[in-house]
C-alpha cells in the first residue's frame, strides 16, 4: 500500500501529485488518447481551472474581512482597556485603605484580647490555689469520713505544686499544714496497721496508700510483714487457746478461715504492691507462720479428744486441702513438702497411738491374768486357754488399728489417692505391726529380768508369755503381714508395697521368749534350790535320827518341780525324739576316770545356767539340773554323821523315784543325785549306806 | 610352762583351801590344805613351780588338828600360815572348828641335794610348829575365815557364822567384835586393805557388809545390800583403787562395786555357768580377775572398762583389753572353790578343785603383751 502511494506521489503523470511533469502528460496524452479524447480533456481542464480560479477569489475576500473586524475589535479593545485600567487603580486604592483600617482596628483590640486570655490563666490559678487552700480542710474531711484513698489522692495531686511553690510564704504554711496532715493519716495508716482489728484486706489498702505517700518499699515491707506477722500472731494466740477447748474439725475451721485466709491475703497483696522484689521475705515469712500453725495443729493433733479416726481424717483432709491451696498462693516447695509431712506426721502419731494402745491394754490384760494366776492354783488355771485369749486379744488388736490406718486411704480425701499416703500408711502399719511384735519382746524380757531380781511374777506367765512370742514368731508375725497386705490390696490397688524385714522382729521375739524360758527354769530351779540348800544347811547331819523316811522338803521340793512340769506341758508339748540324749550317751561312754567315783560324772560337764529348750523335757531338765546341782554343793559343805548319811540316801532316793518322770534325761538326774550321795559319803564321819531294799521301804512308806 | 598349757598337781584327798605364799616375792609358792574326816590324814602342801623349768616340787607337812577349810600364808613371813579347820570328836560324836597358827621349819621346797630328793619324793610329810590355837567361843560354832590383818602380825581377823571378831596372836583374846543376826549368817571376809586397815568387809547372805575393828559395832560402816541375787560367795578388795571390790555369787555373778555407791554395780558379767565360789583381782593388773565356780571352770576375765586412767587432760587412756572372758581354763573336773595368783609373779595362778586338782596356769602371752606394751 505504502508502495502504491509512493508510487502513486512519483507518478509523474498524477495531476493532483506533486511530482506532475506536465510535459511528460502532454506528451503521454497526445500519444495515448484520440483526439476526442483529447478535446474532452482540454475541455475538463479548463473548467477545472475556471472553478479553482474562482473559489482562491472567495478566500481571499472571506480573509480580507476577517482583517478588517479584527482591526475594528483591536479598536474597541484599546479604549475598553483604559476604562479598566481606571478601575484596577481604583481598587487598589481602595484596598490599601482597607488594610490600612484593619491594622488601625486590631491594634485597637489588641489590648482587651490580651486582658481576656490574662483573666483565663488568673482563673485557673485561682482555681488550682483554691483546690490548695482548701486541701488541708479537703485532708481532714477525707480523713475523717475514712476516705483515706481520696486523701491520698488529692495530696499526691497537690504535692507537686507544693513542692514547687514550697518556697513562698503562703503555701508554705499550706505546705506545712498538709505535711501535717498527712503526717498524721500516715500516723493513723500505720496505727491502723498496728491495730489488731484491722481485716487483711484494709491492711493491704494501707499499706497500698502509705506506699503512695512516699515510704520507702523495705521498710513498708518490713512495716507489712511485722504487722501482718502480730496480726497472724493473734490468730494464732487464738488457735493456741482454741486447742484445748474444740475439737479437731472446729479447730481447723477457724484456722482455715481466719489465719490461713489472712496469710493468703497477705501474700496475694504482697506480691501485687511488691512486685519488684518479691521472693525475699516472702518464703521466709510464710514458713515461720507455719511452722507454727503446723506446731499447733500437731499439738491439735496429739490432744487426746482427737484420736477418733474419723475426725481425726476429716480435719486432717480440710487443712490438708487449704494447705494445698495456700501452696499455690506461696508456691514455695518448703510448703508443699511440709503439707505432705503434716499428713505423714498424722498418720504416723496415729499409729504410735494405736501401738502404744495396743500396748497399755496388753499390759492391762496381763496384769489381770497375773491376778488370776497369783490367785488360782494352777491346776485350776488351763494356761492353754490363757494364751490362746491373750493372742486372739493381741492379733485382733493390731488387725484393728490396721484397719483403722486404712481410713487415711478413702478415695474422697484430699490425700487419700497419692502414693506417698499409701506408702506412708503401708509403712506405718507394718511398725503397728512391728512395734507391738517388739513391745512385747521387750516387756517379756523386762519381766524375765524382774523375775531373777523379785520373784513376784508367776512362772505360769513367763511360760505363757515364751509361748506367746513363740507363736508370733511362728505365725502371728506372718499372718498380720499378709492380712496387711491384703488391706492394702483393697485400699490402694496397684501400690507395689516391697516386703518388710521380718527377720529382726523375729530375733526379738525368740529372744524374747528364750529369756522367759531360761528365767522361768531358773526361777523353778532357784526355788527348789533355795529350799534344798536352806533345809541341808539348817539341819544337823552329824547327830541326826535315824531316818523315818524322805524329809518333808523333799516333797515340797517335787511337788514345786511337778508343779512346774505340768504347766510347761500345757504348752510345750514333749518333742517326740529326746533333744539330748544321743549326745550325752556318747559322752557317757568315755572311760572312766579312776580318780575319783566324782570323776565319772564330771566327765560329763553340765551347764546349769545354759539355755532352756522351748519344750516340756528341756524345761524341766533346765530345773532338775539348777536344783540339783545346788543340793550336790550343799551338801559337800555340811560333815554327816552315820544317820545323816542314811537320811540323804532315803531323800536321794525319793527324789530320783519322784523326778524320774520329768525331763527325759534320767542320766543327768542320776548322776547329779549320785554325785550328791557321793559328796555326803566323803563328807560323813562313818560312811555306812542303808541296804537298797529298807530305803525303799522307808520311801514308801514315807 | 608352755603357752596354754597347764601343769596339773594331783593330791590325794578333798580340797577347799588354797593360799599363795605372800611373804614371799621370789618363788612361785602355794599352799593347799586338804579336807578329809580321816583322822590323821590332813596335809599341808607347798607346792613350788620352778620358774626356767617348770618343774614342780611339792613338800607336805602334816596338819593333824583337822580338815582344813581355809588357809592363808602370814603377809608379814613367809613360813607362817593360818588355817580355818574342822574335826571330829567320836566321843562326844561332834565336830569343833578352830583357828590355828602354824611355822613351817623351812620355806625351801626345792631340793639341794639328793638326799633332799630322796626325803621329798618318799613324801614323808613332815611336821609344822604350832604357834597357836584359837578356839570357837561355843564348841559347835562355825568358823569361816580366818585372814591375817594387812599390817599388824599380831592381829587376825576370824569370821565365824555369828560374828567378826579380831584376835590378838599373841594372847589368842578376841579384841573386837562384831555380830551378825541370828537369822543371816556370815558366810566370809576380807580385811579392806585401804582405809588404814581398820575395816572388815564380810558376806552375809546377799549383802556385803564392812564392819570398823577398832570397836565392838553392831552397825556396818557400809553395806552393799543385795548384792548378789543368791548368795553372796566371794569379795576382793582391788589392791590399787580404794573403793573398788569384785564379788561373786550363787547368781553366776562377777561383778565390781564401787561401795560409795552401792546401789548399782560398775561392772557385771555372768560368764560362770553354776555358782561362783571365789574371785580374786590381780595384786599388779587390777584389770585382771580370776574366778572359780561349780560348773569346774576357772576363767580370767578383763575389768579394763573400770579400771581406766584418765589423763592429765581428763581423757581415758586408752583401753588395752576388751571387757569380758579372755580365757577359760578346763582342766578341772570338779567345782573350784579355790583360785589364787601367785604373790612373785603377776602372770601366774592356781586353780584348785574338789577333787584334789590344782592347776597352775599363765595369762596367755598375748594378753601379757597387749598389757604390758
Amino acid at each position: 500500500m505504502a508502495e502504491a502511494v509512493k508510487e502513486k506521489e512519483e507518478n509523474p503523470l498524477d495531476i493532483d501529485g506533486s511530482n506532475f511533469n506536465p510535459d511528460m502528460y502532454l506528451d503521454v496524452l497526445l500519444k495515448c488518447a484520440t483526439l476526442k479524447q483529447v478535446m474532452d480533456k482540454e475541455a475538463e481542464i479548463v473548467t477545472q481551472s475556471q472553478f479553482l480560479q474562482s473559489e482562491m477569489q472567495t478566500l481571499v475576500y472571506e480573509n480580507y474581512n476577517k482583517f478588517i473586524s479584527a482591526t475594528e475589535t483591536v479598536r474597541k479593545m484599546r479604549t475598553d482597556f483604559k476604562i479598566m485600567q481606571e478601575e484596577m487603580n481604583k481598587l487598589s486604592e481602595n484596598m490599601n485603605k482597607i488594610t490600612t483600617f484593619s491594622a488601625q482596628i486590631s491594634d485597637s483590640l489588641r489590648e482587651s484580647g490580651n486582658n481576656v486570655s490574662r483573666l483565663c490563666g488568673t482563673r485557673q490559678l485561682l482555681d488550682k490555689l483554691q483546690f490548695l487552700f482548701l486541701l488541708p480542710s479537703q485532708l481532714n474531711k477525707a480523713i475523717e469520713e475514712g476516705r483515706y484513698a481520696d486523701a491520698v489522692h488529692d495530696y499526691t495531686h497537690a504535692q507537686r505544686v507544693l513542692q514547687k511553690y514550697g518556697n513562698q510564704p503562703s503555701f508554705q504554711s499550706i505546705q506545712t499544714e498538709c505535711s501535717e496532715i498527712i503526717y498524721g493519716l500516715k500516723k493513723t495508716l500505720r496505727e491502723r496497721l498496728l491495730s489488731p482489728d484491722t481485716s487483711a484486706s484494709e491492711l493491704a489498702e494501707s499499706v497500698g496508700l502509705l506506699r503512695q505517700l512516699q515510704e520507702t518499699d523495705s521498710s513498708l515491707q518490713d512495716i507489712f510483714l511485722s504487722c501482718s506477722e502480730s496480726r497472724l500472731d493473734q490468730h494464732l494466740q487464738a488457735l493456741s487457746g482454741m486447742v484445748e477447748s474444740t475439737d479437731i474439725l472446729e479447730w481447723v475451721e477457724k484456722c482455715n478461715n481466719t489465719l490461713l485466709a489472712d496469710l493468703g491475703i497477705i501474700i496475694s497483696c504482697y506480691h501485687d504492691m511488691f512486685q519488684d522484689k518479691e521472693s525475699t521475705n516472702i518464703p521466709d515469712f510464710a514458713d515461720k507462720i507455719m511452722l507454727q500453725v503446723f506446731h499447733l495443729f500437731e499439738e491439735v493433733v496429739k490432744k487426746p479428744d482427737n484420736i477418733g479416726t474419723e475426725i481425726l481424717i476429716r480435719g486432717l483432709d480440710k487443712f490438708f486441702r487449704k494447705l494445698q491451696a495456700m501452696t499455690e498462693i506461696i508456691s514455695s516447695d518448703t510448703m508443699s513438702n511440709k503439707a505432705i509431712d503434716v499428713v505423714i506426721q498424722c498418720i504416723n502419731h496415729k499409729a504410735t497411738i494405736q501401738y502404744q494402745s495396743i500396748q497399755s491394754q496388753f499390759k492391762d490384760s496381763l496384769t489381770k491374768v497375773r491376778q488370776s494366776l497369783a490367785s488360782k492354783g494352777t491346776d485350776t488355771t488351763d494356761l492353754k486357754d490363757i494364751l490362746n485369749s491373750l493372742q486372739v486379744y493381741l492379733m485382733q488388736k493390731v488387725q484393728a488399728s490396721l484397719l483403722d490406718l486404712m481410713a487415711f486411704l478413702q478415695n474422697n480425701l484430699s490425700f487419700g489417692l497419692k502414693p506417698w499416703c499409701a506408702t506412708a500408711v503401708a509403712d506405718t502399719c507394718w511398725k503397728v505391726i512391728s512395734e507391738t511384735m517388739i513391745n512385747l519382746s521387750d516387756m517379756v524380757k523386762k519381766m524375765a529380768c524382774l523375775q531373777t531380781s523379785n520373784n513376784n511374777i508367776p512362772f505360769e506367765l513367763l511360760l505363757i508369755l515364751a509361748k506367746l512370742c513363740l507363736e508370733m514368731q511362728e505365725s502371728g508375725v506372718s499372718t498380720l503381714h499378709t492380712h496387711l497386705l491384703k488391706l492394702l490390696e483393697e485400699s490402694a490397688p496397684g501400690l507395689a508395697v516391697q516386703n518388710k524385714d521380718t527377720n529382726s522382729v523375729m530375733v526379738h521375739l525368740s529372744t524374747a521368749a528364750q529369756a522367759a524360758l531360761d528365767s522361768e527354769v531358773v526361777f523353778i530351779g532357784q526355788t527348789a534350790a533355795q529350799m534344798l540348800r536352806v533345809s541341808v544347811l539348817a539341819r544337823d547331819w552329824l547327830r541326826a535320827p535315824e531316818p523315818r523316811g524322805p524329809r518333808a522338803v523333799c516333797r515340797r521340793v517335787v511337788e514345786t518341780l511337778a508343779s512346774a512340769d505340768s504347766a510347761a506341758s500345757q504348752l510345750f508339748p514333749t518333742s517326740i525324739k529326746p533333744s539330748s540324749d544321743s549326745s550325752r550317751r556318747t559322752i557317757w561312754s568315755r572311760a572312766p576316770s579312776s580318780f575319783s567315783p566324782l570323776n565319772r560324772i564330771f566327765s560329763e560337764r553340765i551347764e546349769v545356767f545354759s539355755p532352756a529348750g522351748a519344750d516340756r523335757a528341756a524345761l524341766s531338765n533346765g530345773a532338775l539340773k539348777v536344783a540339783l546341782k545346788a543340793l550336790v554343793e550343799c551338801v559337800r559343805l555340811r560333815t554327816f554323821g552315820k544317820h545323816g548319811l542314811q537320811q540323804l540316801q532315803v531323800d536321794v532316793h525319793f527324789l530320783q523315784q519322784r523326778l524320774s518322770c520329768m525331763g527325759n534325761d534320767e542320766r543327768l538326774l542320776n548322776a547329779l543325785l549320785e554325785d550328791a550321795l557321793a559328796s555326803a559319803q566323803l563328807r560323813c564321819v562313818d560312811p555306812q549306806l542303808m541296804e537298797p531294799s529298807i530305803v525303799d521301804i522307808i520311801c514308801e512308806r514315807g | 610352762m608352755e603357752e596354754g598349757n597347764s601343769i596339773i598337781y594331783g593330791l590325794e584327798h578333798q580340797t577347799r583351801a588354797l593360799s599363795p605364799q605372800y611373804g614371799e616375792s621370789d618363788a612361785i609358792r602355794f599352799l593347799i590344805g586338804t579336807q578329809s574326816l580321816k583322822p590323821n590324814s590332813n596335809q599341808i602342801h607347798v607346792v613350788e613351780l620352778e620358774e626356767d623349768t617348770g618343774a614342780l616340787h611339792t613338800k607336805v607337812f602334816k596338819h593333824d588338828i583337822g580338815e582344813v577349810w581355809h588357809l592363808r600364808c602370814s603377809p608379814h613371813d613367809a613360813a607362817t600360815l593360818l588355817t580355818t579347820h574342822n574335826s571330829y570328836d567320836p566321843a562326844t560324836s561332834q565336830c569343833t572348828m578352830g583357828v590355828s597358827i602354824f611355822k613351817l621349819p623351812t620355806v625351801e621346797v626345792i631340793p639341794k641335794d639328793l638326799d633332799d630328793l630322796s626325803a621329798i619324793q618318799s613324801r614323808n610329810a613332815e611336821d609344822m610348829e604350832l604357834l597357836l590355837t584359837i578356839k570357837p567361843e561355843k564348841p559347835e560354832e562355825e568358823i569361816r575365815c580366818a585372814e591375817w590383818h594387812p599390817t599388824d602380825a599380831s592381829r587376825v581377823g576370824v569370821v565365824c557364822e555369828g560374828g567378826v571378831r579380831v584376835h590378838d596372836v599373841t594372847g589368842g583374846a578376841a579384841i573386837s567384835r562384831a555380830a551378825a543376826s541370828a537369822r543371816l549368817k556370815f558366810t566370809g571376809g576380807k580385811w579392806n586393805p585401804h582405809q588404814g586397815h581398820t575395816q572388815f568387809a564380810v558376806l552375809q547372805d546377799t549383802h556385803i557388809k564392812c564392819y570398823d575393828t577398832r570397836s565392838d559395832c553392831t552397825k556396818p560402816s557400809w553395806s552393799i545390800d543385795n548384792a548378789h541375787t543368791q548368795l553372796a560367795r566371794d569379795l576382793d578388795f582391788n589392791p590399787n583403787r580404794q573403793f573398788h571390790l569384785a564379788s561373786a555369787g550363787d547368781d553366776a555373778a562377777l561383778k565390781i562395786w564401787d561401795y560409795r555407791n552401792g546401789k548399782e554395780p560398775i561392772f557385771s558379767r555372768t560368764d560362770h555357768s553354776h555358782w561362783v565360789w571365789t574371785v580374786r583381782y590381780n595384786t599388779f593388773h587390777e584389770q585382771l580377775l580370776l574366778s572359780g565356780s561349780s560348773d569346774a571352770r576357772a576363767l580370767l576375765t578383763a575389768a579394763a572398762s573400770v579400771c581406766c586412767d584418765l589423763d592429765d587432760d581428763g581423757k581415758r587412756l586408752s583401753q588395752v583389753l576388751e571387757d569380758g572372758v579372755l580365757q577359760s581354763y578346763e582342766q578341772h573336773e570338779d567345782s573350784v572353790y579355790c583360785a589364787e595368783w601367785s604373790a612373785a609373779e603377776p602372770w601366774t595362778f592356781a586353780s584348785l578343785s574338789y577333787d584334789a586338782r590344782l592347776v597352775l596356769s599363765r595369762v596367755p602371752r598375748h594378753f601379757k603383751y597387749k598389757i604390758l606394751l
